[in-house]
């Protein structure tokens, strides 16, 4: 683990050098180039409204207000989509690399580093633009919401609605940012590795992959998972803790569940170090395995 | 990719390697072949096993390669070449035995591969820079000239998939010889690109030996090694076979290609019916034969040495006039020679054949003026006695054969005996002459 940890830090300039190829790989040729980056998430934002809105007029309460649901939604696909993505290029990344590992003396080990970089660059370009959403539903056009009605009506076991808003929780962000990138580097070197030994791993991750998302209380709120008697699949489910602790920060400005954070601390620091050991002890094979 | 270009230390031994590029010592490499790909990871979990049959690819070889030195690496496809390269590079860990190599390494085990086909040259010539481990400042300080040797020009702001493959080389080998090492690993990258480009990688290549720096040369190119090399090493079957002075070995290689390539040829004559033979049938050729000077079938010779080929034929009609011919080819089709021996100064004549008659016609020549390639015989037997010649057995391509050339004295198709003269004059009116016949 510290070996690995070791090498990349002595990777820098590669490691840059990668993460901006990748980034313009991404739009290369297309002549709105990186600014697709965030046409989509915009583009992704009305459509919620409009689905989960205007036609299922669903709500996370009774009472939330216009943007909430869908700004709940772009944030949790946000992280949702820079994770998946990154485990599912990761696991592919040596296989995919084949002749770097082969016919170069390659410090392999950056490649799921800078697929995780690259995809949180991106990320963050969708999250400023629900910082955005954000600062209008909240500040430009707030919904104002009538507590008076919401106390005469809530029924009991109801969850209060919440007001949205952004403060000084915010400097959160790099933390969470740090965590999800270690837990991802960390999944993502375990399956790296397990997809040389067996490359039925990568078809598997793309299946796993799809249980989790709808595992995970991205599309619905985990109040209606807690209902239907599977509250428990929330405690394993790390996943679930740092999309909340991104939702508090970022929709509403409250500081994030310290038992969520210590949790995803430890099962980020976990997977960071087992899947680095895992890829540390088999990396000199990885030529002989191609 | 390319290059591999690391100034990583590998271990230094303390032993002899003051003195050595490359040492290596004991030096094998098993492969692990897993039937089922489950195997392998049971094996890794330990679950009973072990469930692998071994690969020896390169086997106790033992490399001592001084500083400055140029050595040459042959042998046959799947003699352990690539893996030794490999093993001497660092991008595979030998399996039993040390290699140390001091100094920085540069390898082209192939061209141009990492680049990404959507990105500029010049994105490409920076990114590609980076994996080889320069620094920013190294990178703009040799941009240029890398520009330059690889004569892209305005092409390196094009997307590096509107490039020909030979400009793909270009600036594939152009990047890798910037790096400016102490050791160069070539294998084989040098067989592609135009004539051009290959004389400016080879002047490179020599400057780089002036330079005292240690080269490494993978080829099958008999030829190429022996013009770089002082030192050639001969691997069969992972094995060292040979070491030594580039004369030695590549006797010993020829030897072998020889045999190899009887071999290989005669199974493949075996099974020539397949091409097209007609005629009236009178007489037919029972046998084609190709034969060394000293009378042994062959079907692989060097050139310059004397060889024949001997038609067996067997009437089994009568028939006033035949002629007996042959035509060389190349293997490309290209139309070498024709003869028989009636068109001569002084014609042979084989009148009146009855059936039942039987015997033989040799043609030969004193030196085999073919240069390195594969080339094929069509035999041919006509009736000479009518207006127009018939075809009385006419056979393509009968004969399959291989020419070796150790020599490379000479380029082309044919080896030719050529006179040389030189004339110089100097200053003083004295007058220099020199001739050479051959």
């Amino acid at each position: 683990m510290f070996a690995i940890t070791k090498s990349v830090v002595s990777q820098k300039r590669l490691l840059k050098d990668l993460v901006v190829r990748d980034l313009k790989a991404r739009y290369v040729g297309s002549s709105m180039g990186f600014f697709w980056s965030v046409v989509f998430p915009i583009l992704n934002l009305f459509v919620y409204m409009f689905v989960f809105k205007t036609v299922l007029n669903m709500r996370w309460s009774d009472f939330s207000s216009d943007g909430e649901v869908p700004l709940i939604m772009l944030v949790g696909i946000l992280i949702w989509v820079a994770f998946s993505e990154t485990v599912s290029r990761t696991t592919n990344c040596l296989v995919e690399n084949a002749n770097l590992i082969q016919k170069v003396v390659f410090p392999s080990e950056v490649l799921p580093i800078y697929l995780t970089g690259s995809s949180l660059v991106n990320m963050t370009l969708g999250i400023l633009v629900a910082i955005v959403g954000v600062v209008w539903f909240a500040y430009v056009s707030p919904t104002v919401i009538d507590w008076e009605a919401v106390r005469t009506n809530l029924e009991p076991g109801e969850p209060m609605p919440r007001v949205m808003g952004l403060s000084a929780s915010l400097v959160v962000l790099p933390l969470l940012y740090a965590m999800q990138a270690l837990f991802t580097i960390g999944l993502g070197y375990f399956l790296a590795t397990l997809n040389l030994l067996l490359r039925d791993t990568y078809h598997l991750v793309g299946v796993f992959l799809t249980v989790w998302m709808f595992g995970t209380p991205i599309f619905y709120p985990s109040l209606m998972v807690e209902r239907a008697g599977f509250g428990w699949l929330l405690n394993l489910n790390p996943m679930y803790w740092l999309i909340e602790s991104y939702r508090e920060v970022l929709i509403y400005g409250a500081w994030p569940d310290p038992m969520f954070l210590a949790r995803f601390a430890v099962a980020a620091v976990v997977f960071y170090a087992c899947g680095a050991a895992f890829f540390h002890a088999q990396k000199d094979r990885f030529p002989d395995l191609l | 990719m390319s290059h591999a270009t690391r100034t990583e230390a590998r271990e230094v031994n303390s032993v002899g390697a003051s003195t050595s590029a490359i040492h290596c010592q004991d030096l094998s490499k098993a492969y692990q072949l897993y039937d089922k790909p489950m195997h392998r990871l049971w094996d890794l979990m330990k679950l009973g096993g072990p469930r692998y049959r071994e690969f020896w690819a390169v086997r106790n070889v033992y490399l001592d390669i001084p500083h400055g030195s140029t050595v040459g690496i042959i042998g046959e496809n799947g003699a352990g070449k690539s893996t030794l390269l490999k093993l001497l590079t660092g991008i595979t860990k030998p399996t039993t035995g040390t290699v140390n190599v001091q100094g920085r390494v540069a390898s082209l085990l192939e061209l141009g591969a990492g680049f990404h086909p959507e990105f500029s040259g010049r994105e490409n010539i920076y990114l590609n820079c980076s994996i080889l481990g320069m620094s920013d400042e190294e990178i703009d300080e040799r941009y240029q000239s890398i520009v330059d040797f690889s004569e892209l020009g305005d092409f390196i702001e094009r997307p590096v998939k509107t490039y020909s493959s030979g400009m793909y080389v270009r600036l594939g080998f152009s990047v890798a010889a910037s790096v400016n090492p102490d050791i160069f690993i070539i294998d084989e990258a040098l067989s592609v690109g135009d004539e051009h480009f290959k004389g400016k990688c080879t002047n490179r290549l020599n400057e780089f030996r002036d330079q005292g720096k240690t080269i490494v040369f993978v080829s099958h190119d008999m030829g190429a090694v022996k013009s770089m090399c002082q030192w050639v090493v001969l691997m069969d079957k992972g094995e060292v076979l040979e070491q030594g002075t580039s004369e030695k070995v590549a006797d010993q290689y020829l030897k072998r290609a020889h045999a190899r390539g009887n071999e290989r040829l005669s199974a493949l004559n075996r099974g020539t019916s397949e091409y097209p033979r007609w005629g009236t049938g009178e007489i037919e050729v029972t046998e084609t034969e190709m034969l060394h000077g000293d009378g042994t079938e062959s079907h692989v010779f060097r050139t310059d040495e004397p060889f024949g080929v001997r038609l067996r034929w067997k009437a089994h009609a009568a028939c006033a006039k035949p002629v007996f011919g042959l035509g060389v080819y190349r293997s490309d089709g290209t139309y070498v020679n024709g003869s028989n021996h009636e068109w001569r100064h002084e014609p042979i004549e084989i009148p009146n054949v009855a059936a039942g008659d039987e015997g033989e016609v040799e043609m030969s020549f004193e030196s085999m003026p073919l240069l390195q390639g594969q080339y094929y015989l069509t035999s041919f037997v006509y009736d000479h006695s009518k207006a127009a010649p018939t075809a009385i057995d006419h056979r393509e391509h009968v004969l399959t054969f291989e020419v070796l050339d150790p020599l490379h004295h000479q380029h082309g198709l044919l080896y030719l005996p050529t006179l040389w003269r030189s004339v110089r004059r100097s200053a003083d009116g004295r007058e220099d002459v020199r001739e050479s016949r051959r």
